[in-house]
């Protein structure tokens, strides 16, 4: 069965500015104006003896867990310069062979046993993660493959050579992806010499990667002093404890995870266009460096981003789709991480409709940068913000995260407790300052990814276009 | 009435040693007079609940020349009614803490949302109030119409290998219901009239053509109350014309070659025509599927992702149609490779699943894997009324949410190598080769 949806939602976080009278307010639908205001249960903490935190979030619904260990300082982000995707092979190599399974037991053994062991190290990420899940009955059985995975890798050179070769003709896959040309130009924009702006290992480096290289990787890096483990679902933490004792003998090192380079904005507007002949949209990004999570503006960012272009309500999504026609959605978000990332508004515009949606788009930022945000319309989408918590109540993995970003960032054990009155004192001063503060025109960083002979006329009005092919060479 | 999803047994202190602990959905079941079926699940473990309203109507109720058009009248359920403005639907839900989507398939179109438990009237009145007095206009349909216009673009007509399914369900099928595709085409989605969309709401969008399910934080006695007082007084209208979604017998493979402009690698796409959902031979048929492409241990990623390196990925699944489904090969083939040989190895394997039978560990796996989706189709109230909506609909049973687990569990070795031999055979074969352009 083909399921399609009315929206495509690409982000929990969000902002909008629709003018109000482009909604037709009836009023007349029976609403309780109480907010539901809700706790959100705490994880359990604890600390094994070689320095690894553990997060635990009880839910024992259904006979599930899910975890996530993050190993700080072991992500792509400290790939040498030469190697990009060096964490990448390590991560994904740890599943091709340990001291007593081969690639073929490890895969047999955990889908027999209905787990995922999921290794990753994602772009633009000072960390690996290793996802696993699976049933609460055989816990124990999975979670000892896990750790033979993470423990006891031996990289074969002979698996190294098939995974290359796997990792190359996925190279040239990738580039028939509009989103994945759209990504890799868009960190390249903004990033520039940042670590963040790789999106893809090269073919040179893949050639270069050797065992040894992972090998010292793994075993510098995958520290337990530096890893969270967050799980959740049908457990209970002290049977936990003593299954990790038992089952995961890691043992801490002296490795210190180094502070994250610092990034800054662009200066100047500037525009990247790849040319994808053919192309029946223009998928397009736009925005520039904002905020770390932990910076104080990261809270008005996220009431600015809500009114902007958050949610199907918000002031994008109305203008660009609902009056306009000119998408299926735009939506804008916040990433923001140790380093400050960017805030993003995007949209897949018709080719024809290119012209028409950017200067929508530009207006949408003009209006919230030089009027304020009328009360009423502020009030509502804090509103949105607040109430929506209620919801993650029903999902013990979204309560994980909000526990595991409090842990990431060292954040006060009540940031969560606290969080929606913060939102709730939001000025509309406030979204004004940082819409003017980080939604500069003057400096915003254009990405399109479409068909260059109808949309670079539109775009070289906006201001000097840099043109890409689709194998990412200059034109 | 059960209070919440009840655990049968304790938690397992030592894993693997005690039995695996089940759960059960409570199901209680209403009918109004007007025809509108009502299905509540108490679930006090959140103080949230979600409302769905699947109607009895898809793509496969739709006549030649208006193809999309099931989905285009979803979006305009979303343009207001008598007593909610245009917008206005967006701004209640987000704006009280909720969430909200409608989808469209072959076989059903639904409408959700999620909230705090103290919006239910919320939740109520806006299903009720689109269900009796949609708001249909030019304008609205116009930018609609753009709005899914771009919803065909972003995911068939900009995507490599976009056109590819389309060009399977159509040659794979010959009757019109089923072969033509939910997102439609172009030029039939530009036909589209405001007459349309009123003769189509008075059709299927009657309480007698509906479902309507409640999860979550809400006492069933005092919510069926509250839906009485909303959706009692919406008229029924006469039954639906039937649709017949029965094919002629297939009798030879049937096969195309297509240029893609985006793609960069061949792809091999194959479908094999199978039983209708909710049948022992679409069950087996589903595990097949687990045994031939999910995770590294599977047999096709063994032999041609891995072994062979020949394929980039490869993929499968069984669609679930209330008339005859499709089984999905999908293998995305590295540059280069002879695509001849690769089909050779694909059928290589369908030929050992017909003629010997699956290894124990296998049979553990599908096994596995089906518990713990089973399990995972169960956390969010959403996800739980949605399915809960959809399964009445077709097959009229709200009760499978606890009871077509077990039926999967029990297929055997023998059901799986007797469905391979009935289904996966090359007079039931459709094969689609993409190359790049």
């Amino acid at each position: 069965m083909k399921t399609i949806s009315a929206f495509l939602f690409v982000t929990v976080l969000a902002a909008q500015d629709v003018p109000l009278s482009k909604i037709e307010r009836k009023g007349l639908a029976p609403v309780s104006r109480e907010i539901l205001r809700v706790k959100l249960p705490k994880a359990t903490e604890f600390k094994l003896d070689n320095g690894l935190t553990v997060l635990v979030m009880e839910d024992h619904k259904l006979p599930l867990v899910t975890m996530r260990l993050i190993i700080q300082g072991a992500g792509a982000l400290n790939d040498p310069r030469d190697l990009p995707g060096l964490a990448a092979f390590t991560a994904t190599m740890l599943r091709e062979g340990t001291a007593s399974r081969t690639s073929k037991q490890i895969a047999e053994e955990s889908d027999r046993l209905g787990a995922t062991i999921a290794p990753s190290a994602p772009w633009a990420s000072d960390s690996v993660t290793v996802a696993m899940a699976g049933l609460s009955d055989n816990l124990a059985d999975w979670l000892a493959v896990g750790a033979d995975v993470l423990l006891h890798p031996v990289f074969p050179e002979s698996e190294l050579n098939k995974l290359k070769q796997r990792q190359k003709a996925q190279l040239q896959q990738n580039r028939s992806s509009s989103n994945f040309l759209l990504g890799e130009r868009w960190n390249k924009a903004i990033y520039g010499d940042h670590p963040a702006s790789v999106t893809s290992p090269t073919p040179q480096s893949i050639d270069a990667i050797t065992p040894e290289m992972l090998k010292n990787w793994h075993a510098a890096r995958y520290a337990p002093q530096n890893a969270i483990l967050g799980v959740s679902g049908d457990v209970r933490p002290a049977e936990l404890r003593t299954l990790l004792t038992k089952i995961l003998p890691w043992k801490s090192n002296t490795f210190a995870v180094a502070e994250t380079p610092q990034t800054k904005p662009v200066q100047g507007r500037k525009i990247y266009l790849v040319d994808r002949p053919g192309a029946v949209q223009a998928d397009v990004y736009l925005g520039n460096i904002a905020v770390r999570r932990a910076d104080p503006d990261y809270i008005p960012m996220i009431v600015m981003n809500h009114v902007l272009g958050g949610a199907a309500s918000s002031r994008l999504f109305i203008n660009l789709r609902e009056e306009h026609g000119y998408t299926y959605g735009a939506y804008s978000f916040v990433t923001a991480r140790k380093y400050a990332g960017p805030w993003i508004g995007m949209a897949n515009m018709r080719t024809d409709a290119t012209a028409g949606a950017m200067t929508e788009f530009l207006k949408e930022i003009d209006r919230i940068r030089n009027q304020p945000v009328p009360e009423s319309e502020l009030e509502e989408h804090k509103r949105a913000l607040v109430a929506g918590f209620a919801l993650s109540l029903e999902d013990p993995n979204q309560l994980l995260d909000f526990a595991i970003t409090q842990k990431l960032y060292g954040f006060p054990a009540d940031y969560w407790d606290t969080y929606p009155a913060k939102i709730s004192a939001v000025t509309a001063e406030q979204v004004a300052r940082v819409a003017n503060q980080y939604l500069q025109p003057d400096n915003l960083q254009i990405v399109a990814v479409g068909d260059a002979a109808k949309v670079k006329p539109v775009l070289d009005k906006l201001g000097p276009v840099t043109l890409f092919d689709t194998a990412g060479n200059k034109k | 009435m059960r209070s919440s999803l009840v655990l049968l047994l304790s938690i397992a202190t030592t894993a693997a040693t005690l039995p695996p602990k089940s759960v059960q959905i409570p199901i209680q079941q209403y009918k109004l007079p007007n025809g509108l079926r009502v299905v509540i699940s108490e679930d006090h473990s959140a103080p949230t609940y979600s409302i769905c309203v699947t109607y009895n109507v898809g793509s496969h109720n739709e006549r030649p020349g208006r193809t999309g058009f099931a989905h285009l009248f979803e979006h305009m359920m979303f343009q207001g009614s008598e007593h909610v403005g245009k917008g206005e639907h967006f701004m209640l839900v987000e704006n009280n803490g909720g969430s909200m989507n409608g989808t469209t398939s072959e076989n059903r179109t639904n409408y959700f949302e999620s909230f705090p438990s103290n919006q239910l009237d919320l939740g109520l009145y806006l299903e009720s109030d689109r269900m009796r007095s949609l708001a249909v206009n030019q304008a609205n349909l116009e930018n609609q119409r753009n709005a899914v216009q771009e919803e065909r673009r972003l995911s068939v007509d900009n995507q490599p290998y976009g056109e590819t399914s389309e060009v399977l369900q159509e040659t794979a099928y010959d009757n019109f219901a089923n072969k033509h595709s939910v997102i439609g085409s172009m030029e039939d989605l530009n036909a589209a009239k405001v007459e349309d969309v009123k003769d189509f709401f008075q059709t299927y969008y009657a309480p007698n053509n509906a479902v309507l399910v409640l999860v979550g934080d809400v006492k069933a006695a005092d919510a069926f109350a509250k839906v009485k007082k909303y959706f009692g007084d919406i008229p029924a209208q006469p039954a639906p014309p039937a649709t017949d979604l029965a094919e002629p017998e297939q009798t030879a493979e049937r096969r195309k070659t297509l240029e893609d402009k985006f793609a960069r690698a061949p792809r091999i796409s194959i479908a094999f025509k199978v039983a209708p959902g909710n049948t022992p031979d679409w069950d087996a048929a589903s595990l097949l599927s687990g045994v031939l492409t999910a995770g590294q241990s599977s047999r096709l990623y063994q032999t041609l992702v891995r072994d062979k390196e020949a394929a980039i990925n490869v993929s499968s699944h069984v669609e679930e149609s209330r008339g005859p489904s499709l089984f999905i090969l999908e293998i995305t083939v590295r540059p280069g490779k002879d695509l001849a040989e690769i089909e050779k190895l694909i059928y290589a394997e369908i030929h050992r699943l017909q003629t010997e039978p699956i290894a124990d560990w296998e049979l553990e796996k599908v096994r596995m894997l089906s518990k713990r989706r089973n399990a995972e189709h169960l956390e969010g109230t959403q996800f739980r009324a949605e399915l809960i909506g959809q399964l009445t609909v077709y097959y009229g049973d709200p009760n499978l949410i606890n009871t077509r687990f077990a039926k999967l569990q029990s297929v055997t070795k023998d059901d799986l190598q007797r469905v391979a031999k009935t289904y996966l055979n090359v007079n039931q074969r459709t094969v689609i080769v993409t190359l790049p352009k």
